[in-house]
């Protein structure tokens, strides 16, 4: 009997060993956490670049999908013969810079959809904060592109989802698009128009807001953006936790007040 | 009730977050307790769900054999039971102790919860014990009935504990998207954290998964006899009960993947990051892991099977067809093995010659995936068909006629699987996931009806000759072995695939882990800890087996009743 359990005990050691080698033998990725950046005011463009360069092959999560070719644009090297990201970053959106470009790239990612890809980003300022964002900024612009971002578009605040826009789409004050309470001003601002259209502009994303005003009263509509998830439209189920949630915390009191307002009068 | 738990997030937030555990660290003694603890719960979860059918066929079937059967199951629970419930207390004590701002976030949501969970605990408890010693007290007439549903009360008390538990871990997964990291924990209420994306999914996969992992140590258990029986009949006797552990083990994890698919489609719906981290980040190469694994079970299992047919007269008639099964289960696994999107760095890109391999990447694709596990069940499936009608010729005037048309739906099965698995290649993502429904579809009304005209043409069947049980070689036993080890380090690895796409986040972007243990671990380590807590819940169910020996007599009877002729 003892031979069958030195054998059995054989057979029980023998496979653990196997697999736990097997698994020793792939690749080790191990999952990073975003470790706080602290950049100070005279932080230089090659530090940024540097920090970036870190979080895009580490914590960021980045190289889940870009430069694999499938999901999602390849940023580092070339994209159907456009040159890595730093290249071509400022010729994507007509009057928008390359800085402005990436940052909005990151911050609200439905907004730009490159052609023949799934809208599959998480808003990287869930997930980043602002330094983080702008340090990653600056790494995809050194990709053939030159780095412009300084310390001065780096907001003291930091923390996920406490992003601040930037100052070159109209950002720098508080809340939305510099405090602005005209709405189509916010509603461009806020990145809205990346999934649901107003008028003739905006995408087909989420639900259409021309004439929300005869769907929603004006509580509804207040709620849906503070708390975007709560209500979903029929037909956009599989959109759930798209929008951000982040509104209540970006916009000012005044500036979701006319929006609300704003909205509710689309009738 | 509120304020009760605001005093005691106020107690939890003025203490520590964490602690430390010596030697080891926090996140390993934590990882250690809660994997023996689920592995002793799946085990004592999934045993008195087989325990209440074998007795039900027992009953109704009139098959003494299958009463004694789900006895001698229930013995083995008795022990494992306590086990569960040592562990889970070490669980909760280094929980409560190690991370405890987190623990009173838990308890704030959910301590209303945890107290109906201890309740039920004590009830089920209790039935255990009525239903182990009630055994030959109520074992005729209207009482054995009424044991019987003691058996099935068993089961529901034991599926709500579960269901109570999983609610914990499927919120700390997928909260609900309206809880932000500002929303206070007291003012989340009960139902609505406990209705969250993955809790109905991880319910139903456990609940499978449970069946499949009790049917592999109860296999496991019954190998160990054999290979330790000192007579002919009590080697039959264990020979059989390790062919029901396995066929138990094995018919539910031909439904498994299905339920796995639908837990994986609730993660990606409840967000996209997540899901792609789990397929296609830091993850990924834990799914060519999980594809070996799968493709030992597999062969194992058919192994078993086809070894088996070596005892029963009448078929040596279906051996030349197991050659062929080999190979589509081989094909299957290095299909479903083939590595897609990895990271990978430059120098690695250079080597493949682009981001996929040139040739191989066609077959990484969930196209190819989907349909190699589908033809792998398929296959698996004729197996026990095969077995099944071994030693029996049919007599039904229509037997040939219904062994064509089950031969014409294994055909049209494998052929919708074939075609909706190529043109997944020509198609968009959105659409080819829809394909996998059809695959899966056929695949399963394939089984149903190929298993009701196998049973409607086995009618008055002529037998050509009786199973001999306990004439199995030993190394048949060993393969049991192999599937109860590769059962539950599958079951580890997979636990620590949902565990792990959280990431740095105790509670999915609500609240973050803040420990040096934060960072998700690579498959390496994952692997060793994983190895750790196996043999240690190996080596326990060893003593709890031995200790069943010894305590009392195994409930298998010197039989002088004729010898087993069914399976």
């Amino acid at each position: 009997m003892w031979a069958t359990n030195l054998r059995i005990i054989g057979i029980v050691l023998g496979t653990l060993a196997l697999y736990t080698l097997i698994a020793n033998k792939i690749p080790q990725v191990q999952s990073e956490v975003p470790h706080a950046l602290t950049l100070g005011a005279n932080v230089t463009p090659e530090q940024l670049v540097a920090a970036g360069d870190q979080l895009y092959h580490g914590a960021g999560g980045c190289t889940a999908c870009h430069g694999l070719g499938t999901r999602a644009p390849n940023l580092l090297t070339d994209e159907k013969g456009l040159g890595p990201i730093g290249a071509r970053c400022g010729k994507r959106e007509a009057g928008k810079d390359c800085k402005a470009y990436l940052y909005e790239s990151l911050t609200s990612p439905r907004a730009y959809v490159v052609s023949g890809y799934e809208p599959i980003m998480p808003e990287m300022g869930r997930i980043l904060s602002p330094q983080q964002i702008w340090a990653l900024v600056a790494f995809l612009e050194s990709q053939s592109g030159t780095v412009d971002v300084t310390a001065s578009d780096i907001p003291a605040a930091s923390g996920p989802a406490a992003s601040a826009a930037p100052a070159a789409s109209g950002g720098g004050g508080p809340g939305i698009a510099g405090g602005s309470t005209e709405p189509m001003t916010i509603i461009r601002g806020a990145g809205c128009t990346g999934c649901h259209k107003v008028g003739t502009e905006g995408g087909a994303i989420g639900p259409n807001l021309t004439h929300v005003g005869s769907r929603l009263s004006a509580a509804l509509i207040r709620e849906c953006i503070l708390k975007p998830d709560t209500r979903v439209a029929k037909g956009y189920e599989k959109f759930v936790g798209v929008m951000p949630k982040m509104f209540g915390n970006q916009l000012t009191g005044a500036q979701l007040e006319a929006l609300v307002q704003f909205l509710s009068s689309q009738k | 009730m509120a304020h009760v738990f605001a005093l005691v997030q106020a107690a939890a937030d003025s203490a520590a977050a964490y602690r430390d555990f010596p030697v080891i660290g926090s996140r390993a003694a934590i990882w250690i307790a809660a994997e023996i603890h689920l592995m002793f719960a799946a085990f004592v979860l999934g045993v008195p769900i087989f325990a209440v059918v074998a007795e039900a066929i027992g009953i109704f079937g009139k098959d003494q054999r299958y009463d004694r059967l789900a006895k001698e199951f229930t013995r083995l629970l008795l022990i494992a039971y306590s086990a569960t419930a040592i562990w889970g207390a070490v669980f909760v004590f280094l929980l409560s102790t190690l991370y405890p701002r987190f623990w009173a976030y838990l308890t704030a949501i959910f301590g209303v919860s945890m107290w109906v969970y201890v309740s039920i605990f004590f009830f089920e408890s209790f039935t255990l014990y009525l239903y182990y010693y009630g055994w030959d007290r109520w074992k005729q007439g209207r009482a054995k009935i009424v044991h019987w549903c003691l058996g099935i009360l068993l089961n529901i008390w034991g599926t709500a504990v579960m269901f109570i538990a999983d609610s914990w871990l499927t919120y700390m997964m997928t909260p609900p998207r309206d809880i932000t990291p500002e929303t206070s924990p007291a003012s989340i209420k009960l139902w609505h954290a406990i209705l969250n994306h993955t809790w109905m999914p991880i319910n139903i996969h456990r609940l499978i998964g449970n069946v499949v992992f009790g049917g592999a140590i109860v296999g496991a258990y019954a190998s160990y006899r054999f290979l330790a029986a000192k007579t002919d009949e009590e080697r039959a006797h264990y020979d059989w009960m390790g062919y029901v552990g396995n066929f138990i083990a094995i018919s539910a994890l031909i439904v498994l993947p299905f339920a796995g698919y639908w837990l994986g489609r609730e993660i990606y719906q409840y967000d996209q990051s997540m899901g792609i981290t789990m397929m296609g980040g830091f993850m990924s190469w834990l799914w060519v892991i999980q594809a070996f694994l799968i493709a030992v079970l597999f062969l194992a299992g058919n192994y078993y099977l086809w070894v088996g047919m070596g005892r029963i007269p009448g078929a040596e008639r279906f051996r030349p067809y197991t050659k062929w099964l080999l190979v589509v289960l081989v094909l299957g696994a290095l299909v479903w093995g083939t590595p897609h999107t990895m990271i990978a760095d430059s120098r690695e890109l250079a080597a493949m010659g682009g981001s996929h391999h040139p040739l191989l990447g066609a077959l990484g694709v969930m196209s190819a995936k989907n349909t190699a596990v589908n033809l792998m069940i398929l296959s698996t499936f004729l197996s026990f068909l095969l077995y099944r009608r071994a030693n029996i010729r049919q007599v039904v005037p229509w037997a040939k006629t219904g062994t064509r048309i089950q031969a014409a739906m294994f055909v049209i099965a494998a052929g919708v699987v074939l075609f909706f698995g190529i043109r997944g290649y020509f198609v968009e993502a959105i659409v080819r996931i829809g394909y996998s429904v059809y695959q899966v579809g056929a695949v399963l009304a394939c089984i149903v009806f190929v298993t009701v005209i196998d049973v409607l043409m086995a009618r008055g069947a002529q037998s050509l000759g009786a199973i001999q049980w306990g004439k199995m070689p030993p190394r048949s036993q060993y393969a049991l072995f192999i599937l109860a080890v590769t059962f539950t380090w599958l079951m580890g690895l997979m636990g620590f695939a949902r565990s792990g796409i959280r990431q740095h986040w105790h509670v999915w972007q609500v609240m973050q882990d803040t420990t040096p243990y934060a960072a998700t671990p690579a498959l390496g380590y994952a692997a060793i800890m994983i190895s750790t807590c196996v043999l240690i819940f190996l080596s326990l169910v060893g003593f709890i087996f031995w200790l069943g020996g010894l305590a009392e007599k195994s409930t298998f009877v010197p039989s002088t009743e004729a010898p087993h002729v069914g399976h």
